[in-house]
């Protein structure tokens, strides 16, 4: 509770949980403008940092001298192990005081600011009005000593990064910090939250959708992934029998199950304790288990959606979502990534679907959205798919549906939208098809309707530019108002969703919107 | 031309010029790498193969330099109320709508070739990478006016992503 600029001392014989960090609560801006709030790394953060590094020098040495394969070489007198091991450690001891010493996370009434460096001394200042999300990153070596990285989203991939911290100064930091993105200058009292180890969750935050592990392997080993993998392995092993090498099923056996292993514990761990939850500064997402991700979700940032669905999972009734964030790099593929990732929903029910799709806009429903039909025709051209293409649009909304083996289902907001393309294959042609095309800032998920009737797009070309101008003047991620918050108060809850509490939102709106407006910039430099 | 790819509005036409530009274009890298595959290849094939690769290529050639001139006659845009229209392909065809207020960035291009017939190409920019809106061989002069037209017409009616 003091604000301290005196940094807690450099060692200590419990590294969890050093002294009484700075809490920022206490102070309050609106009346102090000239208060800073300075804040150390975490003293054992040179350690983490360098663990790995670490973990190379003893490998790459160490190698010599044990007794695999060749003889190993004798090992040098211990007097020269323990002095190398000393120089070593003391010259890494001081370098980490040093890096230590020198980097401080100064936060004053404008900005955020990060200096670091010894001999290049670096200053890197984020102006709160530039921050889009904060999400706490906890690797694993970080994660066994308690300690937890803030990673600053200002829009760009290069992320300023705040590490080591102890984890629930983390949490109240990124509160605090977030709390002042959305130009809030009166403080919320009770920083000191129920922050456990395994989620991120305080007590007025309310959950929204949590996945079991179980429903994660499930959907891991049922996943088309999965059975692609799977079918390689299998097509290799039937190749090798046919040709009678049988130490060729060998050779694939290995790889294919650990490829197999792998992927599911990916899926498992990285997705592990999934949890949506709502709180008073907007949507977060928690997740992992070697390293806790939390990551906030600014919902007004998200270009397009797309569920998906693979082949075994209509039997199970389980969908997963995919987001594009503009600013966030990637569609998250690979989930192995520890940082940001782009999944709203790992693997979950269609209830699931719709609260995680109500969360991020509480004023859509893509399920009301009247869909049609492709033509018969269009079966010449998707001789799978014809039965299960549907397109269709609203005035907020555009929901394509398509795919035969893993359904997709597409949904882009008219006010997303960058360009809107018509095309058409000599093929479509002759069949007098045509295909949409909605171009959308990152352009990952590449939402798209195929095998309409061309008539029907022709007569609908001119009501979809129109509404990429002027789409429906309700902002999707707005939460509904205080006459509309009654009747869907039980369908989402809280009803306050976004980006903050209904009440903040007034008094604090352009500054709010400020911090989305950066949109704008974020794009171009896409 | 089908109404699909050219609602109601006024057209513009690329000038023939452009039609020669490409029919050049095309004639010159086409050669190049009929002439690279085919050295390649006698290292590796017999002859009558090598003849078969040449004839091949000399053969798309003569196909894109014929075709230039449609594909050039095919390509329109068109300068709306709120959005730029841009339609072109004759086995693809296509029709991108752009509304001014998506796009980032105007940037006009001139290649040698272009330069030399006095034309150039105009780039659109929006967040996507799939707007992909060009249109090229427009007169050097159309291509600056058009570009300020258009970066007038998007400050105006910027829209909020």
């Amino acid at each position: 509770m003091t604000a301290s600029p005196v940094p807690p001392p450099p060692t200590g014989p419990d590294p969890d949980r050093p002294d009484p960090l700075v809490e920022p609560g206490p102070h309050n801006p609106t009346d102090d403008r000239r208060h800073e709030v300075t804040e150390r790394p975490h003293p054992l953060t040179p350690f983490i940092r360098g663990w790995v590094v670490l973990l190379a020098v003893i490998v790459a040495f160490g190698r010599d001298y044990l007794p695999i394969g060749r003889d190993p070489q004798p090992l040098p007198p211990l007097e020269v192990i323990f002095s190398a091991v000393g120089v070593v450690a003391l010259a890494s001891g001081i370098a980490g005081y040093f890096s230590w010493r020198f980097t401080r996370f100064v936060i004053d009434a404008e900005v955020l600011r990060i200096d670091s460096g010894v001999v290049f001394r670096r200053s890197q200042r984020v102006g709160f009005d530039k921050v889009q999300s904060i999400d706490v990153v906890q690797p694993l070596a970080a994660r066994l000593f308690g300690l937890a990285e803030l990673q600053i989203d200002v829009g760009s991939h290069d992320r300023p990064r705040l590490r080591y911290l102890t984890r629930t100064r983390a949490y109240a930091l990124r509160d605090y910090l977030l709390a002042r993105a959305k130009g809030v200058q009166a403080e919320a009292a009770d920083h000191v939250e129920s922050t456990s180890v395994l989620v991120d969750l305080g007590a007025q935050d309310e959950v929204l959708v949590r996945v079991a592990a179980q429903v994660l392997l499930l959907a891991a080993v049922t996943s088309h992934e999965f059975w692609v993998i799977l079918a390689t392995g299998v097509v290799a092993a039937v190749v090798g029998i046919a040709f009678n090498l049988p130490w060729l099923m060998l050779v694939i056996a290995i790889p294919t199950a650990s490829t197999l292993v792998g992927f599911v514990g990916r899926r498992v761990t990285s997705q592990f304790n999934y949890t949506l939850s709502q709180r008073a500064h907007g949507l977060r997402i928690s997740r992992g288990l070697t390293s806790l991700t939390s990551q906030s979700l600014p919902p007004r940032r998200v270009q397009a959606v797309q569920i998906s669905q693979s082949p075994l999972w209509r039997w199970l009734g389980l969908y997963r979502i995919d987001l594009e964030v503009i600013g966030w790099g990637q569609v998250t593929d690979n989930e192995e990534k520890t940082g940001v990732s782009t999944i709203l929903l790992p693997a979950g029910t269609l209830d699931q679907v719709r609260v995680a799709l109500r969360a991020i806009w509480p004023r859509a429903d893509f399920e009301a959205v009247q869909l049609h039909r492709a033509p018969a025709r269009a079966r010449w051209l998707h001789p799978l798919a014809q039965p299960f293409l549907r397109w269709g649009h609203d005035d907020s909304l555009v929901v394509s549906r398509h795919g035969w083996l893993v359904r997709r289902w597409q949904v882009v907001p008219h006010a997303r939208i960058q360009s809107v393309r018509v095309a058409q294959g000599i093929a479509s042609r002759s069949l007098t098809l045509a295909n949409l095309e909605f171009h959308t800032a990152g352009g990952q998920i590449a939402p798209h309707a195929a095998g309409l009737d061309a008539a029907h797009v022709l007569q609908r070309q001119e009501e979809l530019l129109r509404l990429v101008h002027h789409p429906a003047p309700v902002d999707l991620t707005e939460p509904p108002t205080s006459a509309e918050l009654s009747e869907s108060q039980t369908a989402i809850g809280g009803g306050d969703s976004d980006n903050s509490a209904s009440g903040v939102r007034d008094q604090a709106g352009p500054d709010a919107r400020r911090a989305d407006q950066a949109d704008d910039t974020i794009s171009s430099s896409e | 031309m089908s109404d699909l790819f050219t609602p109601t509005a006024d057209w513009q036409r690329l000038p023939s010029a452009y039609a020669t530009v490409r029919r050049l274009g095309a004639l010159v890298s086409n050669l190049i790498a009929t002439a690279i595959v085919a050295v390649a290849a006698q290292f590796f094939l017999e002859w009558p193969w090598v003849i078969g690769i040449v004839v091949a290529g000399l053969g798309w050639t003569l196909w894109r330099v014929i075709r230039a001139g449609r594909w050039v006659r095919s390509f329109g845009y068109a300068e709306r109320a709120e959005d730029l229209l841009i339609t072109h392909g004759l086995w693809n065809r296509q029709l991108t709508a752009i509304p001014y207020g998506r796009m980032l960035s105007v940037n006009v291009e001139s290649g040698p070739i272009e330069r030399a017939w006095g034309l150039a190409k105009l780039q659109l920019v929006t967040a996507s990478v799939h707007s992909a809106g060009h249109i090229p061989g427009l007169p050097q002069a159309e291509a600056a006016s058009l570009r300020d037209r258009l970066i007038a017409a998007g400050e105006a009616q910027a829209l909020p992503l």
